[in-house]
């Protein structure tokens, strides 16, 4: 065997941030795209160093985060959920309905709570390729917000867009929610046991260990649908933001953010096969993906072209991780 | 003192196969117990039942005179059993305190894993064996040895009683080794008892104190080794009985029909140069994982690493081939290679009879050619193997496993191949089916076909080949013709080097 | 389970959709069960017919395929925009079917050689050219199909309309070719378990780079059929044709790595949808609905068959 080294080497240092062995992933990318385009733009364009561009560059980079953040919690135990943009959709067409905001923001997240569930469900206990559930779901939630708001319209309550967009103890909305958002994915993802599990349940996938987090003694089934279940409720709380944005119902307002937040989490460095990434790279990969919006709207280009271009971006972030598995 | 193990009556079976039957014996605290038998004795089987993995379907279990039932690991390991096996049951992505407090992580404060306790206690487990790591490395960074130590202290840690070291030092270098022992030792002071599986006689008996043989899953003794020699304790592990089964070996064998020059599986492994003869059998023998399975593999593109020359008739091929087309090249060629498992890589299982019979024969051909037909030959086929199935177009998953085997098998006839590489051509597979098999392979030798077989089971290879490799590390360490062969002399070469 | 049942489980279930629609509309809409009315249903969905036969295929070697909305938006606007206007109209549709095989080559490449998930390049292939076609058209409606396609679309052989001949004669043509030819047995072998049929020497990832090509290309003809049915350009085609594509499949029998509905089943899984939508218009539910029954459709199916192989 040619595979043996010697236990008593000396010590060696973990790389925790980065390099090969980084369980991070490789982040460091998407922060030095981020550098160089921010240099770009302040040297090229004379609107992006404005106060009024930093805030509209940090409300349009909120959904993303947000949704990144629930999409990053399924990504990182080997899954996917292709719903989210459905949910976002849905939660900015009940904000819209007639009704107090008593009834319509706990419903939002009653609603987005009871799709995951059917997703995790339907992934653990009915055995169906994750892709193929929130794929099937996505239409049904879409559905279901169609017939709620057949097109963009109606009002949200006022109180949804003074949390969105006024302040909250003196600090500007969007900052403060930022901290608290990013805070409670850090909890979830790096300060409990229940990330620990998704990461060791991943990391299984990734490996073809199924069994050992089992083994281990990891209750793998709860800790799956309880994962589907975050990312739906963080898909909601970014659909809460846009309507408080807009102010009003959109039933198409979601439709892109499935892949963008996939995208986003992809180019953070996450690896979509499970096990391997870190928080900090998916703000890094959404907040990417939203300068990157930010700077062609600064340079006119065209809104459809710049569709083509994130389809682009996806496309080579996903065929530069490699994989085993052939299809799906 | 009770007994740390007690053992009674275990019986497990798979299918219609008893891998381990009816097994008592004790091992006793402060002791290293060695666990000995041939490739298939029941010996890993015993020990994924102590350590929880599987559950047996018979007898009990006592640890220090408790009767226990494992559902899964973790329960063995609360129980006091710790496993180091051969198999990965590290996660690579987590850092050595994680897979060591994974499931059971202190919590501090608000409620997040408390990563100071268990990169202290981790370091303190690591420190009794006198390592230095730093318990921050993720395993993915550790070496195999590395890893091997990281999961005795996670037994340390958990105050285990009963140590299970399953081919520990497989991986290790000579240095490791020392360290091993040394710990050995030291769990052995402690009063742990320690159950030591290796295939190296010289480490047996440097380091064991007790030895328990089993052959054909079956207990043969349990006894102190002072009281044994070498010689003796192979001679307890072999003597199956396997005799009638086989055909007559027929002439000699004729001139070479593959040469294999310089064949390196792995980059730091020995060149091999060995000739396949018209009608012979050539058998690859040897211990579990000493490469017998690489060294064919090589010959299809399936090990990336491997270098040198195949010679099959007027044809030179440099390794590595295409790992997407080896196989097809090969085929093309006319050798076919027939994988040992038979429901991931051989069969199609959900597929009909015919099917996996006329695959071969259709896959020699271009995707938008009309496809052969093959009714005949598939008939053909399945009555000249006696396939026991109502009609071809059953589902290959409704065969038992002689059946499908047959089945496998008759794929390659079909098609027609001048030279058969075969990986355990009757693990799983009946007595009455077996010898069949057996029949039919001499058959094709004398058919003038040429074949090389692997198999486990060391009786079976004496019995059906003309001549046997015994494979060591990917190295040919002996040569004899199976006319003369023992199963004790091969154990002995494969055992000593 | 009994054998019955087993067997029951083995019938595609568009076979018994497909009589319950149709018995639904014949006790609530009598006056539709003419051959003239039904054929103008059917001629409906002709290109998701058409669509599916590639879609079936990807689906047996475990693969999918989103990407036929791109190809059908791009293979739309190419004909309406006028863009190709100087070319003869026999070249156009041949270039119009090339680039629904170039699409498919290029994600065969990703899937069977980069390994990359097949719903996300799939998927990017359609954002990328959407969003490009859109930037070509300004968001504007690209124009007006030649006459001369929306004519030949309305030709009939007797009752039948030729498009329906266009896509039975397609599909008995494929049923043919997956049943008599190696490629079917390839097919067949990587859909079963794609390791074994590595081994007994069937070339896997040609097959599936091969399958992602004529799924490609039965896009461009789907494509070519959508742009005749309609007056004038559109850039509103959504998701929904692949997405109904990979529904009829699932409810035909058809799902990733399994076969048992054959063709004919997926076939009987468009026809459903040709009355699906029937009957649901003519019971008042509304466009959001149809929605919500692809999602169920593919989630129930998708259920079905994730408990059957579970159990076997």
């Amino acid at each position: 065997m040619t595979d043996t080294a010697s236990a008593t080497s000396h010590p060696r240092r973990p790389n925790r941030w980065l390099g090969k062995h980084s369980r991070q992933g490789n982040w460091l990318a998407a922060l030095i795209i981020i550098v160089a385009t921010t240099l770009l733009l302040l040297v090229t364009t004379d609107d992006f160093a404005t106060p009024q561009n930093a805030s509209n560059l940090l409300a349009q980079a909120m959904p993303l985060i947000i949704v990144a953040i629930g999409q990053m919690i399924v990504i990182v135990l080997a899954g996917m959920d292709l719903s989210v943009g459905s949910v976002m959709s849905l939660t900015t067409a009940i904000l819209a309905l007639d009704g107090s905001p008593i009834v319509l923001i706990p419903l939002v997240f009653l609603a987005a709570m009871s799709i995951g569930l059917v997703n995790g469900i339907a992934i653990v206990q009915l055995n169906v390729h994750p892709i193929i559930a929130t794929l099937s779901t996505q239409f049904i939630v879409l559905g279901v917000a169609q017939l709620l708001r057949p097109v963009a319209g109606g009002s949200v309550p006022d109180i949804v867009v003074s949390m969105v967009t006024g302040s909250v103890l003196g600090i500007p909305a969007p900052v403060f929610w930022a901290v608290v958002i990013v805070a409670v994915g850090w909890k979830i993802l790096h300060g409990s046991r229940f990330g620990l599990h998704l990461l060791a349940i991943g990391g299984g996938a990734a490996s073809g260990q199924t069994d050992t987090a089992h083994n281990f003694g990891l209750n793998d089934g709860r800790n799956i649908v309880l994962a589907y279940v975050l990312s739906a409720l963080f898909a909601a709380l970014a659909g809460f933001f846009i309507a408080g944005r807009i102010a009003s119902g959109d039933p198409g307002v979601g439709a892109q953010f499935a892949l963008d937040s996939i995208t986003a989490v992809a180019i953070g460095g996450t690896q979509l096969s499970g096990g391997i990434g870190g928080l900090h790279g998916t703000i890094l990969g959404a907040v990417l993906m939203a300068l990157l919006a930010n700077g062609m709207n600064l340079a006119n280009m065209s809104a459809f072209l710049q569709g083509a271009i994130k389809g682009v971006i996806l496309l080579l972030v996903v065929a530069l991780q490699s994989r085993k598995k052939m299809g799906l | 003192m009770p007994p740390a193990v007690t053992m009674t009556g275990v019986t497990k079976q798979f299918g219609s196969t008893i891998a381990v039957n009816d097994v008592s014996f004790e091992i006793q605290p402060g002791r290293v117990h060695a666990l000995m038998g041939e490739n298939g004795a029941g010996k890993s089987t015993l020990m994924k039942i102590l350590a929880g993995v599987n559950q047996p379907d018979a007898g009990e279990i006592a640890l220090a005179g408790r009767p226990v039932t494992f559902s899964d690991p973790r329960d063995a390991l609360a129980a006091g059993v710790s496993t180091v096996f051969q198999e990965l049951s590290l996660l690579p992505n987590l850092t050595i305190a994680e897979n060591m407090f994974l499931g059971k992580e202190p919590l501090g404060r608000f409620g997040a894993p408390d990563r100071a306790t268990m990169t202290r206690r981790t370091q303190e487990a690591l420190a009794e064996l006198g390592m230095r790591l730093d318990p921050k490395l993720l395993v993915s960074e550790l070496s195999i040895a590395e890893r091997q130590f990281v999961e005795i202290a996670h037994g340390l840690k958990a105050d285990a009683q009963v140590f299970i070291l399953d081919e520990p030092t497989a991986a290790l270098n000579a240095a490791d080794v020392e360290v091993l022992n040394a710990q050995i030792s030291k769990l052995k002071a402690a009063g742990k008892a320690v159950i030591y599986i290796s295939h190296r006689m010289d480490e047996i008996f440097s380091i064991c104190d007790d030895v328990t043989v089993m052959k054909d899953g079956g207990h043969v003794v349990t006894q102190p080794l002072s009281e044994l020699t070498p010689e003796k304790l192979i001679a307890l592990m072999v003597g199956r009985e396997l005799g009638d089964l086989f055909p007559t070996r027929s002439n000699e064998p004729g001139p070479p029909m593959m040469s294999c020059k310089d064949l390196r599986v792995l980059s730091g492994t020995k060149p091999l140069n060995f000739d396949l003869h018209r009608g012979e059998i050539l058998g690859f023998a040897g211990l579990e994982g000493q490469g017998q399975s690489q060294i064919v593999r090589s010959l299809f593109g399936q090990i990336p690493a491997a270098r040198g020359q195949v010679q099959i008739g007027a044809e030179t091929i440099n390794l590595p081939m295409s790992q997407q087309s080896g196989i097809r090249f090969m085929q093309a060629l006319r050798v076919g290679f027939v994988p040992e498992d038979r429901k991931e890589e051989g069969l199609l299982l959900g597929a009909p009879i015919s099917e996996n019979i006329g695959i071969g024969l259709q896959a020699a051909r271009p995707g938008f050619k009309p496809i052969l037909r093959i009714r005949e030959i598939v008939m053909r086929i399945m009555s000249e193997l006696n396939v026991k199935a109502q009609s071809p177009s059953l589902s290959a998953r409704a065969l038992s496993g002689g059946n499908q085997q047959k089945v496998l098998l008759g794929r390659y006839l079909a098609s027609g191949m001048d030279i058969l590489i075969i990986e355990e051509p009757t693990r799983g597979v009946d007595i009455g089916a077996k010898a069949e098999i057996y029949k039919l392979l001499r058959n094709l030798a004398d058919q003038g076909k040429a074949l090389i077989v692997l198999s486990r089971e060391t009786v079976e290879l004496i019995g059906l080949c003309d001549r046997i490799l015994v494979v060591h590390g990917c190295d040919f360490v002996a040569e004899m013709s199976g006319k003369d062969a023992t199963e004790q002399e091969i154990l002995n070469a494969a055992l000593t080097t | 389970m009994t054998p019955i049942l087993r067997s029951a489980a083995k019938v595609p279930p568009a076979y018994f959709v497909f009589v319950a629609l149709l018995a639904t509309l014949w006790i609530t809409k009598p006056q539709l069960m003419n051959l003239n009315v039904m054929g103008i249903f059917v001629r409906q969905v002709a290109p998701l017919g058409i669509l599916v036969l590639g879609q079936l295929l990807v689906m047996r070697v475990r693969s999918i395929d989103l990407s036929g909305a791109g190809v059908l938006l791009l293979v739309n606007y190419l004909i309406a925009s006028g863009l190709l206007g100087g070319l003869p109209l026999p070249l156009v549709l041949l270039m119009c079917l090339g680039i629904g095989g170039l699409v498919g080559l290029f994600n065969g490449y990703l899937v069977a050689k980069r390994r990359v998930s097949a719903v996300i390049a799939t998927l990017a292939v359609t954002v990328i050219i959407t969003g490009f076609v859109q930037f070509l058209a300004s968001g504007k409606p690209p124009g007006n199909m030649p006459d001369i396609m929306n004519d030949i679309y309305k030709v009939k052989w007797g009752p039948v309309p030729l498009p329906v001949v266009l896509w039975v004669t397609l599909t008995a043509v494929m049923s043919v070719f997956l049943s008599r030819f190696v490629f079917g047995k390839f097919v067949l072998a990587v859909g079963e378990n794609p390791t074994a049929s590595h081994f007994s020497g069937v070339p896997v990832e040609r097959t599936v780079l091969i399958a992602h090509v004529l799924a490609g290309f039965f896009a461009g003809v789907a494509a070519l059929v959508q742009s005749a049915s309609v007056a004038v350009g559109s850039l509103r085609l959504g998701l929904e044709m692949p997405i109904d594509a990979v529904a009829a499949t699932i409810l035909g029998g058809v799902v990733f790595g399994r076969g048992d509905g054959g063709v004919w089943g997926p076939f009987f899984g468009v026809m459903c949808f040709a009355f699906l939508f029937v009957v649901m218009t003519s019971f008042g539910v509304p466009e959001p609905g149809k929605q919500i029954a692809r999602g169920l459709i593919i989630l129930l199916a998708a259920v079905f068959y994730g408990l059957s192989t579970r159990n076997s």
